[in-house]
């Protein structure tokens, strides 16, 4: 062995190490934990499972691209460069600087039927009693997702800025010169400047919104009666109910909704680096 | 085809006014420069017509129109940017085709056009290729052959050669000038270079910190520069100016300076005694018998003449000498100008006498 090759090796010892603990270990008693063929039969027979991966599918696929569509419409406004829209963008990116839990319980206490300050509003300007936001189980699932939306629009809008900023202006003034209305200049300028992005965004959010603990379990604790859950929350009932074994089988067939999507995002971006 | 008129234009950004009330007429088919200094308001007055900026006061018209309030789209006019701003991830055709198929113009015509603008300017084996393929000149064209297959009524040029090598740059001077000489469409190039703005214009008009310091064609502005602004902008290497003191007596007219005297022709303007710049472009001076003593401190042999830069009384003169010189560094000489080709300025206003 040259000096060269143990150098290489001597540098390359702990990252090997580093995967080795943190990501194969963990990964593999993960697997081993839910190794167990009944934790999986048992899962499927609950209908909490079944209601949890319908649940779950609405939120990524609903809440995600909502949330985009928002996010492409708001970078529109805010690269706008007057200074009272640099100020407003400041008001604006809050909602996802400040900490989940207590913002998250803030909109529990609003919403609350009796004396949330949502309902108190409804009730001083009708008259009526306000809906049952959370204990109304389509309701409280679109709670929780508006939630989310709320809490992860500023991030997506401030990278659809950073995208929009790259494209530069001379191309709006050549359309415009060309005879491009302002729809025009967003299908034929922006949107094909911004597609890769937007995509790769979305898939992105779409991996992290799988993992969205916060959003559902603050604000509906998965209830009403379960019927809220999505599977990053799932996990918790279990382990709550002291079945470990069912809590690691929920992650592990969450598999077959995250892997490919990870799969997607690695070939975008590895095909991006080519070009 | 079409005429453009400015009337007063003015332009403020926020409180500063950068334009301050231009006027100038432009002929259908005329190809008009707007050359200056960065800074002098050229590119937004060309911006204005293009309509990306409004106008604070003033009219702009194209034909009989006056289009202040119209967009850009409603122009009828074809821009060509510093940046070509070509569309990336259109290929070259559909570049080219993009403002007739914003008009809904058939298919086969959007073809024909762009095969006909494709022909004019070589870019035939490029068609199907994407802007980033392309070499700097070959963009150029592109963005020249978006501009032709419209038809439009004006051409638009902002600074379109600043980002190509020198060579490129001589070439593209003259595939412009040969393509307004072939469609005859009404142009105005905005440039800082003043050889481009001699080389290709009609008509110049030199600004100078947003004004119109004078309008004309290239050699009237080279024979008879208006003021001392122009006299040093226009030409390359540039008018040698010298202050001196104009005198006349019986009949004849000379100016004075630094203890030599050089003649006037007969009509020279101006009173005796007065304070004058007195402005000879290089190749009017000759080496001679008599006239201004000075150095020679540079020779710069260019092969079709020759460029002495000679030190004279604390001031550096320029001499563009016809084939090769016998001079050489630290030669005594004697520089005297024709009479005809002397140029007399205010000195203190700057104006031409």
């Amino acid at each position: 062995m040259t000096s060269m090759q143990r150098w290489g090796l001597a540098l390359l010892v702990p990252y090997v190490l580093l995967f080795l603990v943190f990501v194969l270990y963990p990964v593999l008693y993960g697997f081993w934990l839910a190794r167990s063929p009944a934790a999986y039969a048992k899962l499927f027979e609950d209908p909490v499972f079944f209601r949890t991966v319908v649940n779950t599918l609405v939120f990524v696929v609903v809440a995600v691209n909502v949330k985009f569509v928002i996010a492409l419409y708001l970078s529109g406004f805010f690269v706008n460069t007057r200074p009272w829209i640099r100020w407003l963008s400041v008001l604006f990116i809050l909602p996802w600087a400040v900490p989940s839990i207590p913002t998250i319980f803030s909109v529990r206490f609003m919403l609350n039927p009796e004396w949330g300050m949502v309902n108190s509003i409804i009730f001083r300007l009708t008259g009526a009693d306000g809906p049952n936001w959370l204990t109304d189980p389509t309701l409280a699932l679109s709670m929780s997702m508006l939630v989310h939306v709320w809490k992860s629009l500023p991030f997506w809008t401030l990278i659809l800025i950073a995208g929009r900023l790259a494209i530069p202006k001379e191309q709006y003034e050549a359309a415009s010169v060309d005879g491009a209305t302002g729809w025009q200049q967003f299908r034929y300028v922006t949107w094909p400047s911004m597609r890769t992005l937007y995509l790769t965004s979305t898939i992105l959010s779409m991996i992290w919104t799988l993992g969205d603990f916060n959003s559902v379990y603050l604000l509906t604790g998965g209830g009403p009666a379960d019927l809220t859950h999505v599977l990053a929350t799932l996990g918790i009932r279990y382990i709550r109910l002291d079945q470990l074994e069912q809590a690691m089988a929920t992650i592990v067939v969450s598999m077959p909704l995250v892997l490919p999507l990870v799969w997607f995002m690695v070939r975008r971006l590895s095909r991006d680096g080519t070009q | 085809m079409a005429s453009v008129h400015f009337r007063d234009v003015r332009k403020s950004f926020g409180a500063t006014e950068i334009l301050h009330g231009v006027s100038l007429d432009i002929a259908d088919g005329e190809f008009v420069v707007l050359v200056g200094p960065s800074g002098c308001g050229k590119s937004t007055l060309l911006r204005m017509l293009a309509g990306l900026e409004e106008v604070t006061r003033g009219e702009i018209a194209i034909d009989d129109r006056v289009v202040n309030e119209v967009d850009s789209k409603d122009r009828d006019i074809a821009m060509v940017f510093q940046s070509y701003a070509l569309y990336p991830h259109m290929t070259v055709r559909e570049n080219m085709g993009f403002s007739l198929r914003l008009r809904k113009a058939e298919r086969a015509i959007v073809d024909e056009r762009v095969g006909r603008a494709a022909q004019i300017l070589n870019l035939q084996a490029y068609l199907e290729r994407y802007p980033r393929e392309l070499s700097g000149g070959q963009r150029q064209r592109v963005a020249m052959g978006r501009a032709i297959v419209r038809d439009p009524k004006v051409f638009l040029f902002d600074e379109p050669l600043s980002n190509l090598d020198a060579k490129l740059r001589v070439a593209m001077r003259a595939e412009i000038k040969a393509l307004h000489q072939r469609l005859k469409t009404t142009t105005v190039y905005v440039t800082h270079d003043q050889v481009e703005a001699m080389t290709m214009a009609d008509r110049i008009a030199v600004m100078n910190e947003g004004r119109i310091e004078q309008l004309g064609e290239p050699l009237a502005l080279y024979d008879r520069p208006a003021n001392l602004f122009v006299a040093e902008f226009i030409g390359s290497p540039a008018m040698n100016l010298l202050d001196a003191r104009l005198r006349r007596s019986d009949g004849a007219a000379w100016v004075e300076l630094a203890g030599a005297r050089w003649a006037l022709a007969a009509g020279a303007p101006g009173a005796d005694g007065q304070q004058v710049k007195v402005g000879v472009r290089p190749e009017h001076l000759r080496l001679g018998a008599e006239g201004l003593a000075g150095e020679v401190v540079v020779v710069e042999p260019t092969g079709a003449g020759t460029e002495l830069v000679v030190q004279c009384d604390g001031a550096s003169l320029t001499v563009v000498v016809h084939g090769r010189s016998g001079a050489r560094p630290g030669d005594r000489v004697l520089l005297a100008p024709g009479p005809d080709h002397v140029h007399l300025f205010d000195a203190s206003s700057g104006a031409r006498l």
